[in-house]
């Protein structure tokens, strides 16, 4: 266990290090992998339907707010749904405007779930986001859940119906707009699946708020519990199309994915928890006191420092390159500065060195 | 020497300050009546606008059965359906907007309390 912790530690560390250069990348990933989802899903236009364009629009993505992932994965499927049908392409635009219209002018701050949901979605494996939305969201992010879903299904119920929306003539607009919102209107999968995810959402949340140990846990657990038994309940008494075995594994897979995120963002020791009493003129106050897991960074101390044969041109410090330095990891401070108060002064330490001594004083600081 | 009290509260005063403060900034620059109001004009636009765009999916979703019953459907009833839906709909909607808006407001000026308290007491500390 301690190992995993320093892992995790030392993860954060370099995130928290290299974040200016992290965030774009993890933003084009996104924005990538969202819009290869919407053109692989729907792909009719054969013009947009290209990686230059879509590697362009990612990258303008990772500079851009994370919104913007969003705003481009609408314009793609708008552009690709257009080369299909204009009527459909209408259709979609303004379900995305009820939804822009209504919930999003309170903030965009959960247009990631939106995204995410529907990414999920695509690839079987939505029953993550109900679950981690609980533990790291507040309920209101049931809005986001749900039109994600509602996205999804109106997707999928164009790609299934391609064929036939394609095949009709412009006198048949109505036929088409009708078989389009069929997807929305006459969908007891959708409407199960809203029920079970805003449900657990809450159950969650509730439960990860309250004064007991292992919140999170029991949280997550009951959570997919409770996301399972409605799911099934829908299944049998409105005969939807949810796959038990799938909707048990993609569970499974939520709650080790939960529980990752619990370890990176919520990692406490219930062993040396504090419960502890006092008072004042006006209130009894009954204090919780969880510490967080942590443990004492290794330290690398220097061991021995060997001259190798080969000599090059001294670093901008002044020193000889091509030193090589052998270090142990022990658990004390004072072994480093015993170390280095031994060492003999005339030693010359390599470029590698260098690095090495100015990571141990920023761990120091 | 470094003062870690006075570093602790330097860094949350500038946290603050690169991410909620410049929400909380512009919201202080309302009175609350004056900043709910104006997002309960943009809801009611809003508002009106998916109603009528709902409105009109609905006979688009319907609408041959809407086309033989135009000559004989009672236009009052249909048109009061229709707006007592849309009033129902914006007050609901507005109320919520509402709720939204005030908690926002009295969480940006609670903020920006706390924050001018942590800047006096920074302030404290350094004429110390």
């Amino acid at each position: 266990m301690g190992n995993i912790l320093e892992i995790r530690d030392k993860l954060k560390y370099l995130y928290t290090k290299n974040e200016v250069f992290l965030l774009p990348v993890l933003k084009f990933m996104l924005a990538f992998t969202a819009i290869c989802t919407v053109s692989g899903r729907l792909g009719y236009m054969a013009k947009v339907d290209n990686l230059g364009l879509i590697l362009i629009a990612a990258l303008m993505c990772s500079f851009l707010p994370v919104g913007c992932i969003v705003f481009f994965a609408c314009v793609f499927s708008l552009l690709h749904l257009y080369a299909l049908s204009l009527e459909v392409a209408a259709v979609v635009l303004v379900v995305y405007l009820i939804m822009f219209l209504l919930f999003f002018k309170f903030g965009t701050k959960d247009s990631l779930l939106l995204l995410f949901t529907a990414i999920l979605s695509a690839m079987n494996i939505p029953y993550v986001v109900p679950i981690v939305a609980g533990l790291i969201c507040g309920p209101m992010s049931v809005v986001s859940i749900a039109c994600g879903l509602v996205v999804y299904h109106l997707l999928y119920n164009i790609t299934q119906n391609a064929t036939a929306l394609s095949a009709m003539n412009t006198e048949e607009a109505t036929a088409k707009i009708k078989m389009v919102l069929n997807g929305l209107v006459n969908n007891d999968e959708l409407l199960v699946m809203i029920v079970a995810f805003s449900v657990t959402v809450f159950v969650v949340y509730i439960l990860r708020r309250m004064s007991v140990d292992y919140s999170w846990t029991i949280a997550m657990v009951a959570g997919a519990i409770v996301n399972l038994m409605i799911l099934l309940v829908g299944d049998l008494v409105l005969d939807t199309e949810v796959g038990f075995l799938g909707a048990f594994l993609g569970t499974i897979l939520a709650i080790v994915c939960a529980k990752l995120l619990e370890f990176f963002r919520f990692c406490v020791d219930y062993n040396r928890t504090e419960k502890v009493q006092f008072e004042d003129d006006e209130y009894y106050y009954y204090v919780k006191a969880v510490p967080k897991m942590t443990v004492a960074e290794q330290q690398k101390t220097v061991k021995k420092i060997n001259a190798q044969k080969a000599s090059a041109a001294g670093s901008s410090y002044g020193r000889a390159a091509g030193t090589r330095v052998e270090t142990e990891r022990t658990g004390s401070r004072t072994n480093y500065y015993r170390e280095h108060a031994s060492a003999p002064k005339s030693v010359t330490i390599g470029h590698s060195a260098m690095e090495y001594e100015e990571d141990e004083f920023e761990s120091l600081d | 020497m470094i003062n870690e009290e006075r570093v602790i509260l330097m860094t949350k005063l500038a946290s603050y300050e690169a991410n909620e403060g410049k929400r909380a900034s512009k919201i202080s620059r309302y009175f609350r009546g004056d900043y709910v109001s104006v997002h309960l004009l943009k809801g009611w636009i809003s508002i009106t606008m998916v109603y009528v765009l709902l409105v009109a999916l609905r006979i688009l979703y319907d609408f041959d059965t809407f086309m033989e019953n135009l000559y004989k459907m009672d236009y009052l009833a249909f048109a009061k359906g229709i707006i007592i839906w849309y009033i129902i709909s914006a007050v609901v909607y507005l109320v919520a907007v509402y709720i939204a808006y005030t908690y926002r407001y009295m969480k940006a000026r609670k903020g920006l309390k706390r924050y001018s308290q942590n800047l006096k007491k920074l302030g404290s500390m350094y004429n110390r």
